[in-house]
């Protein structure tokens, strides 16, 4: 098998352009549900990947629980440099158990006292709470979903206006967004490669709670002075970005989006264009690495198999 | 199992700081912290009803002035102010809640903000629909 079997750890690259291409040509929609899918496929491969490298490379050594059997020179020769190979994906497969545990224990403890924080509150769909600061979010979970806003912000915006940002948190909610969020966050966990994509889903679920909102208000230039209001409102916490590189960041990026022509929804676009060529390559990436891990999952598999002592 | 405990705990000081604080709305003027007890009617120590009430103070939710030997207490605020407190304590807190949280609008570097001013004043295109 040679160094096919690495393929899963570095396929994930591939991921890069694509999600470059998908951000900026595919319906938001579409864009979000495919990178978030490439992300997950990809996470898990990589993951099984490094779990059988693991395996064979380590049966042997002293004080594992493995069968012997497991690492016979048969089983090794499916690994190129075993032995370091082995010993080195012991910590990495430790460090992508130790960040995922502790993503998802995060995003549980932010949900539990953001919902926390609102007891006492009648509980209304929107929580609008008296405070300076201008900041909006939509809270998903606990007993219902909330939309929290502060008084801050309802006061730089128009009715128009508010229309907009409360139909917007409603999107995230309605299109469970927090969830895609979550996927890729663990999929950038379990392989680093896969960071640009959780970057990409960031931004195109925002984008799709955008277009949503402006079907939702019947003005897409209405959402975008929403944006454009708040986020000048609110700004003071600048994201950290390398100067150098810092295209216009995601808020610019957006309303510009709103005030361009409406997306097209299509489902499959042809190969032939470069939305296509996006589309269908992610797909071909990620099928391939689906392809190449599971084969090597179940050479593997079968390998260890045959050289389990019976 | 000690963390459970400790999480159980902490759910409880959040909905006594609500009950006291909404026991002192319902007063006619500044009351004290034994007018509260009894209001509650829950068997609550004096010293729990202080304590919870301290630290209403700490949030500048409520405020006290000296009546004889004890305090007189009122609210500053309402249920509402509670809680905005509460969830900027949680979103200072955490540096990585943009995953959590979907939020409307994340933050602004200075070229950003000059091209989105730009965009803004741009007049009425054809990419209205």
């Amino acid at each position: 098998m040679g160094v096919f079997v690495f393929l899963p750890l570095v396929l994930p690259l591939t991921a890069w352009p694509i999600a470059r291409l998908a951000e900026h040509h595919l319906h938001p929609r579409t864009a979000t549900r495919l990178l978030t899918g490439v992300a997950a496929v990809m996470a898990v491969c990589s993951t099984v990947c490094l779990a059988l490298v693991m395996v064979v490379g380590t049966a042997q050594l002293p004080g594992n629980p493995l069968p012997d059997g497991w690492s016979d020179p048969e089983v090794r020769a499916a690994v190129p440099f075993d032995e370091v190979v082995g010993k080195a994906a012991i910590p990495a497969l430790c460090a992508v158990v130790v960040a995922c545990g502790r993503t998802l224990w995060r995003h549980g403890r932010v949900r539990r006292r953001a919902h926390r924080a609102l007891a006492g509150l009648r509980g209304t769909e929107v929580a609008v709470l008296p405070d300076a600061v201008p900041y909006a979010y939509a809270l998903p979970g606990g007993r219902r979903d909330r939309v929290v806003v502060t008084t801050g912000l309802l006061e730089q915006l128009g009715p128009a206006e508010r229309r907009a940002l409360f139909a917007h948190e409603r999107a995230h909610l309605a299109g469970r967004h927090h969830r895609f969020l979550l996927a890729v966050q663990l999929a950038a966990r379990a392989n680093p490669f896969l960071r640009p994509l959780r970057t990409a889903v960031a931004y195109t679920a925002e984008r799709w709670a955008d277009e949503d909102a402006a079907q939702r208000v019947g003005s897409r230039r209405t959402v975008a002075h929403a944006i454009g209001r708040a986020a000048l409102v609110s700004r003071g916490t600048p994201v950290p970005t390398l100067a150098g590189l810092a295209a216009a960041g995601p808020v610019p990026r957006r309303v510009a989006a709103l005030l361009g022509p409406a997306p097209a929804v299509r489902r499959w676009p042809s190969l032939f264009t470069v939305v296509g060529l996006a589309a269908w390559g992610a797909t071909a990436g990620a099928v391939m690495s689906a392809m190449s891990s599971a084969n090597s999952a179940v050479t593997m598999a079968l390998i260890l198999y045959a050289a389990t002592p019976l | 199992m000690a963390e459970e405990q400790q999480r159980s705990r902490r759910r409880g000081q959040g909905e006594l700081e609500a009950m006291v604080l909404s026991a002192l709305r319902e007063a006619d003027g500044p009351a004290t912290a034994g007018w509260v007890q009894e209001r509650l009617g829950t068997d609550l120590a004096y010293t729990t009803v202080i304590t919870i009430l301290t630290r209403l103070l700490a949030k500048g939710v409520v405020t006290r002035r000296r009546a004889g030997r004890s305090f007189a207490w009122t609210p500053a605020s309402d249920q509402a102010g509670l809680a905005a407190h509460r969830m900027r304590k949680v979103l200072d807190g955490e540096s990585d809640r943009q995953a959590v949280l979907a939020s409307f609008v994340t933050g602004l570097a200075p070229a950003d903000e000059r091209l989105l001013r730009e965009l803004l004043e741009r007049p009425e295109s054809d990419g209205e629909d």
